[in-house]
């Protein structure tokens, strides 16, 4: 490669957040010219292409292998040229892996898969790389660098931090509730969520989230369906910057395809921000066992670099495990000898409301069908976490008793939950979390390791159909 | 199949130009345009090159006459590509200068909807300029999706 400039140096340009363009030229030497949603850094004498399309690009790369791209860094805007020789193009292996992942992601999540998917890496020797002389007024400042020799010590030292509330946390509500807020306090990472995968259900439910203005919790998303699904399917994590862009290019194309396709999936909402420009989303494994997805957005298109998806990386591996080790720890509270039922502390059906003085009554619907629960007709949950609230809600009506044990939720087939990674821990803080939501006048509330109250405040109907 | 409709709107004000030429041995070359028109419904079209950031696409095309030009609405990415040849580049007369800065200053407010802060396109250089007459031999559509590169005229 003859300059001195290093592709390294202009690492930015490569973020996609600025489209590039690329001019080929076939045998016959008629040039073209077109955009190029992103230049994949490879190393410092290569850089690849995605080929999503056999266009005329790719046509004239097959004649005449030699292309000029130019690049714009987004934080200055000087733009760079590059002299590229085509070697070869890559369908499998690490960079074809790791690019595809991005457009299938963006392709579920416009709901394009199939249509718009990576059909090669495309891989090129970088000839030269030349500052663009003139294309600037004048050079823009050089913005401060995000990580300095400081910034590095007290970004190591918040990963320290958040591994030891981690390994401190005593149940998985509180485990995932420190994680992002201590992912917060030491990393501003102010828009985060984790999603667990639920193998009963074959879907990911979200579990816990920070910075928006409704939790989601509850939100489920089916394995390969939009961008956390396809990270829990490739088990691998995602980086994206400058989504906008990138969904209105596969938008584009989803445009385009429906003038001759009428079967194109509806398109999936994004969950969090809707105006998120940057996403990091990282599968919780355990070896090659999915545990969920961790995923951190935000408002500014740059916001994620590779630095942070390294210790990104790092936290996600210890709250894979911390979770983990949640949902392998046996029920240590031993069942009452003998069953007192307690008075009826769960005002229901119009019985006497002994905390519910003036409260209106909430009406309890279990729809049988659907295996779902409405408050006041308004869904509240479904499919097991339905189920073991119905039970204990039923139980209390029929014998006045509000204290509950794990070990009996596991005991009862009823319930349908699986015999070996239950997750029936998980399904308790969903099942608590959308209660506060849509019903807090009835809580459930922990009282010792392996064991839950119900709490109500109002008297309770409960309606089965 | 052309739509003139189409086509028309990637000619307007706000869209992104780009040029490729080819050199007498084959190598491609890029250059970004600051401004297209054409009178004659696109037999003919004006491409204005900055000066300052030009000078290898203006050698090709004294050489090998060759041009490629994409015209882009870039918030919808609805885009076309004309193919054809040009025999000179002359440079923009000044009575010219209100239309490329007008072209740019739509342009620069389509990136500024798309996020781009102001005083980074302010700082791009688009004057003084060449022109480039090109004669229109062909339209392609490029338009991301599986109709891309299909002959429209």
């Amino acid at each position: 490669m003859t300059s001195c400039l290093r592709l390294s140096d202009i690492s930015r340009c490569f973020q996609g957040i600025i489209p590039s363009i690329i001019a080929t030229c076939d045998s016959r030497g008629v040039p073209n010219i077109t955009h190029l949603s992103q230049v994949y850094l490879v190393d410092d004498e290569h850089v690849a292409l995605s080929c999503q399309f056999f266009n005329k690009t790719r046509r004239n790369l097959d004649e005449n292998p030699v292309a000029c791209v130019e690049v714009i860094d987004p934080l200055t805007l000087q733009a760079y040229r590059l002299r590229l020789k085509f070697l070869r193009s890559e369908k499998n292996g690490p960079l074809f892996d790791r690019m595809a992942l991005r457009i299938d992601a963006i392709a579920s999540h416009t709901g394009m898969s199939g249509v718009f998917r990576l059909i090669a890496a495309d891989v090129f020797a970088v000839e030269s790389v030349e500052l663009v002389a003139g294309f600037l007024t004048e050079p823009v400042n050089e913005p401060e660098q995000h990580v300095s020799v400081d910034g590095m010590r007290t970004e190591v030292r918040g990963l320290q931090l958040v591994s030891e509330r981690i390994n401190r946390a005593c149940d998985l509500e509180s485990l995932l509730t420190e994680v992002l807020h201590a992912l917060e306090d030491y990393f501003k990472f102010a828009h985060t969520s984790v999603l667990l995968w639920d193998d009963a259900g074959r879907r990911l439910v979200t579990l816990a989230s920070n910075g928006y203005g409704e939790s989601g919790i509850g939100a489920e998303v089916g394995l390969g369906e939009g961008l956390i699904g396809t990270v829990a399917r490739e088990r691998r994590p995602l980086r994206l910057t400058s989504l906008e862009g990138d969904l209105r290019y596969a938008r584009a194309i989803r445009r385009e395809s429906a003038r001759s396709r009428t079967n194109l999936e509806a398109e999936i909402p994004l969950p969090g921000l809707p105006d998120a420009q940057s996403i990091l989303a990282l599968p919780l494994l355990v070896g090659n066992r999915l545990i969920g997805v961790f995923m951190a957005e935000d408002r500014d298109p740059m916001r994620f670099g590779e630095w942070h998806e390294a210790y990104l990386e790092i936290i996600a591996n210890q709250i894979a495990l911390g979770i983990d080790r949640m949902l392998e720890r046996p029920d240590d509270a031993p069942e009452p000898a003998v069953s007192h039922p307690r008075p009826a502390s769960l005002p229901l059906s119009g019985k006497a409301p002994a905390r519910a003085t003036g409260a209106r009554c909430r009406r309890f619907i279990y729809y049988r069908s659907d295996d779902a629960i409405f408050v006041d007709d308004q869904y509240l949950i479904r499919n097991i976490p339905a189920r073991i609230l119905w039970k204990v809600l039923g139980e209390s009506k029929r014998t006045g008793r509000t204290d509950f044990s794990n070990r009996e939720m596991r005991l009862d087939a009823s319930l349908g939950l699986p015999p070996v990674k239950d997750n029936l821990e998980s399904r308790l803080i969903l099942l608590r979390h959308r209660l506060q939501e849509k019903c807090p006048d009835l809580q459930i509330v922990s009282t010792a390791r392996g064991r839950f109250a119900l709490r109500a405040e109002a008297p309770i109907e409960l309606v089965e159909r | 199949m052309l739509d003139p409709q189409r086509i028309r709107r990637c000619l307007e004000a706000g869209t992104s130009v780009l040029v490729g030429t080819v050199d007498t041995r084959g190598i491609p070359s890029c250059c970004r345009a600051s401004a297209i028109t054409s009178d004659d419904e696109l037999k003919t079209v004006a491409i204005y090159l900055p000066i300052a950031t030009s000078q290898q696409t203006i050698k090709d095309i004294a050489t090998t006459h060759r041009v490629a030009v994409a015209s882009t609405q870039v918030i919808e990415h609805v885009s076309i590509q004309l193919k054809g040849t040009a025999n000179t580049a002359r440079l923009a007369r000044d009575d010219e200068a209100a239309l490329v800065e007008q072209r740019y200053r739509a342009f620069a407010d389509v990136l500024f909807k798309l996020g781009l802060p102001r005083r980074l396109t302010q700082s791009v250089v688009h004057w003084p300029a060449f022109v480039v007459e090109m004669r229109v031999e062909e339209i392609f559509e490029q338009t991301p999706g599986p109709n891309a590169g299909a002959r429209l005229r």
